[in-house]
């Protein structure tokens, strides 16, 4: 408990501590002048977006955006997404894409971080070469892999080719089988050195003592891994895989430049599909209904995610 | 008879280590693959139009220039101003937003660290939260509210709106840092007269400037890469960031691989830069909190 305070504060204040709220509050009315600039912001540009997303949700807007017009039609813009036609196929791509984004990262991060854990010459320069495209724009990112795709003179196509994998170059973005796992391919390269610093991070915490105990116990390299390393690292993959999952979930930018959801919706996932709505077809309301689904299934891995997060908070706390 | 020579033999030459080559062959696959499309980039940047658009393709060109390069920063052509525009309209954006951002979420950050007062852990939930969701939520609303407030197509609107991300992720960044400094400290600086305000101003932000240093990259490195707000709010030209303002290279030019390499290359140059120089405090704000014991 607040230590800094107990040390210091003369003992009065500690009596007063088991007032009411209202009390606790004037008591500590100074603590609050720090954190209100920050909540000022967050009610601007957070707080009210929320509610005023949640109302728009229930209304009908008009396509000329004059929100004065806007007309009360209760959870019709709900029904309207859940029974529309292409919402149970956008959400399995959404399904897909996340699930195998996260999956690939961080398979490729854990393969990562183990063979970068043991020191050799050079090992930093590697892990920061490989942690570029996490830091370059996703727009960027986007931009150089549709050249890389390009169906007359991509050079994946033409390596394929050359390699005889296939007869003439494949038309990755443009095909509604192969659309899909192609921006897989981009989202894995742009974050799965994210899951490798982190795992790396996680691997510095296993204790050496237990590693060698299961050596002179005459565990083998993949025992020692599953039954001491992994264990230790379940606390960091957790966040990591959940940061990721969220992350993905919530991807715009390469699905949209790349491809634009396209062909056909093949690569349509919820997020492309809720900015087409809202200022594609200018339907708000549809739109912020389909935001505030959204928010609901987020609030459900958000408790997660703060719970993976705080822990050892309340610890300090004491 | 035959046991004993061979742990001797063994010894003499190395036993294949399957593991470590395994280690080896991820490293290289991972570098190929993260480093062969930056380096096509590069390539194609560096050529001609028609070299660029030959089947097969030329893999190393034939006749480098740098003229992709000289057009995007010569202020004479009308697209060298225009990507210098931009540039600068990039720059402008994610440095305002880095300063007001850091400003206004230090002190938040250190009253999350230090004390308790009613309300701390709803608040502070809701900073957690914040960075769950997408931009897509407060799109709409935060486009009804700029377009309110008169601040559609200007700097203003997207300074405010990158504070929705760079602020959360700001405070909890340097929430971590504050709690690895021992209150000690503070309580030394508080017996020998100093305020808590002055205990926090002279002694904790000097020891967290790594922290501060850290937090500052990631508003940067965020707000110079952000596209979903800009893209939506800004429509004329002259306020459009470089994430938005390269699409104009895009169709203006429909074929012009090789500009567009060039422009993709320049914009990531201070985002690699900034990150290289100063790697280190990146990848410890990266995982701090997320590994705490």
């Amino acid at each position: 408990m607040a230590t800094d305070r107990n040390v210091i504060a003369p003992a009065p204040a500690l009596r007063r501590k088991r007032g009411s709220i209202l009390r606790q509050v004037v008591e500590h009315r100074a603590d609050y002048l720090y954190v209100l600039p920050a909540i000022l912001v967050m009610l601007v540009v957070i707080a009210y977006p929320i509610y005023y997303t949640i109302e728009l949700s229930f209304f009908k807007t008009p396509p000329n955006l004059q929100m004065k017009d806007k007309i009360f039609v209760g959870l019709d813009n709900y029904a309207a997404i859940l029974s529309s036609a292409s919402f149970r196929r956008v959400t399995l791509n959404t399904l897909i894409w996340t699930v195998l984004s996260t999956g690939f990262a961080f398979i490729l991060g854990l393969a990562a971080a183990l063979a970068l854990h043991r020191e050799f010459a050079g090992r930093g320069l590697l892990r920061a070469i490989l942690l570029i495209p996490y830091v370059v724009s996703a727009v960027a990112a986007s931009y150089v892999w549709k050249w890389l795709y390009h169906s007359d003179f991509g050079v994946i196509g033409a390596l394929s080719v050359q390699l005889g994998i296939t007869d003439r170059p494949i038309n990755f973005l443009d095909n509604t089988t192969t659309v899909l796992p192609s921006l897989i391919v981009v989202n894995v390269w742009k974050e799965f050195s994210f899951a490798m610093v982190m795992l790396m991070a996680g691997l510095q915490t296993v204790p050496e003592q237990l590693l060698r105990a299961a050596r002179v116990d005459g565990a083998n390299t993949w025992q020692s891994f599953w039954h001491v390393t992994f264990p230790h690292l379940r606390g960091v993959s957790m966040v990591t895989v959940l940061l990721l999952m969220v992350a993905n979930f919530n991807a715009f930018i390469i699905p949209w430049i790349m491809t634009g959801g396209g062909p056909a919706g093949a690569s349509d996932i919820w997020i492309t599909d809720i900015y087409t709505i809202a200022f594609g077809r200018q339907r708000y309301g549809v739109a912020s209904a389909y935001a505030v689904i959204l928010f609901v299934v987020m609030m459900v891995l958000g408790t997660f995610y703060v719970k993976a997060l705080t822990r050892g908070d309340d610890g300090r706390a004491q | 008879m035959t046991a004993t020579p061979q742990p001797a033999r063994r010894a003499a030459r190395k036993p294949f280590d399957g593991w470590r080559w395994a280690g080896r062959l991820t490293i290289l696959f991972l570098l190929v693959f993260t480093v062969l499309p930056m380096a096509w980039m590069v390539l194609t940047s560096i050529k001609t139009q028609f070299a660029a658009l030959q089947y097969p393709p030329q893999w190393w060109p034939a006749e480098p220039t740098l003229a992709n390069y000289w057009r995007l920063i010569n202020p004479a052509d009308s697209t060298g101003r225009e990507f210098l525009l931009y540039f600068w309209n990039s720059l402008f954006v994610s440095l305002t937003t880095t300063i007001l951002g850091v400003v206004v979420a230090v002190p938040a950050a250190y009253a999350f660290s230090r004390f308790r007062f009613p309300g701390r852990q709803l608040l502070f939930f809701a900073v957690l939260v914040r960075n769950m969701f997408p931009a897509v939520v407060f799109l709409m609303p935060l486009f009804l509210l700029m377009r309110w407030m008169g601040l559609v197509n200007t700097h203003g609107s997207l300074i405010l709106t990158y504070l929705t991300f760079g602020l959360p992720l700001s405070i909890w960044l340097l929430k971590g840092f504050f709690d690895n400094i021992p209150v000690q400290l503070e309580q030394a600086a508080r017996i020998d007269g100093a305020t808590r305000f002055q205990a926090f101003l002279l002694i904790v932000m000097p020891l967290s400037t790594p922290g501060i240093i850290a937090t500052s990259i990631f508003s940067f490195i965020g707000a110079w890469n952000e596209y979903v707000y800009a893209y939506t709010f800004l429509s004329k030209q002259d306020s459009m960031t470089l994430p938005v303002g390269i699409q104009r290279f895009f169709t203006e030019f429909a074929t012009d691989w090789p500009g567009l390499m060039a422009a993709t290359f320049l914009m990531s140059v201070p985002v690699v830069v900034l990150f290289l120089v100063l790697q280190k405090y990146f990848v410890r704000a990266l995982t701090e909190g997320a590994v705490k014991h």
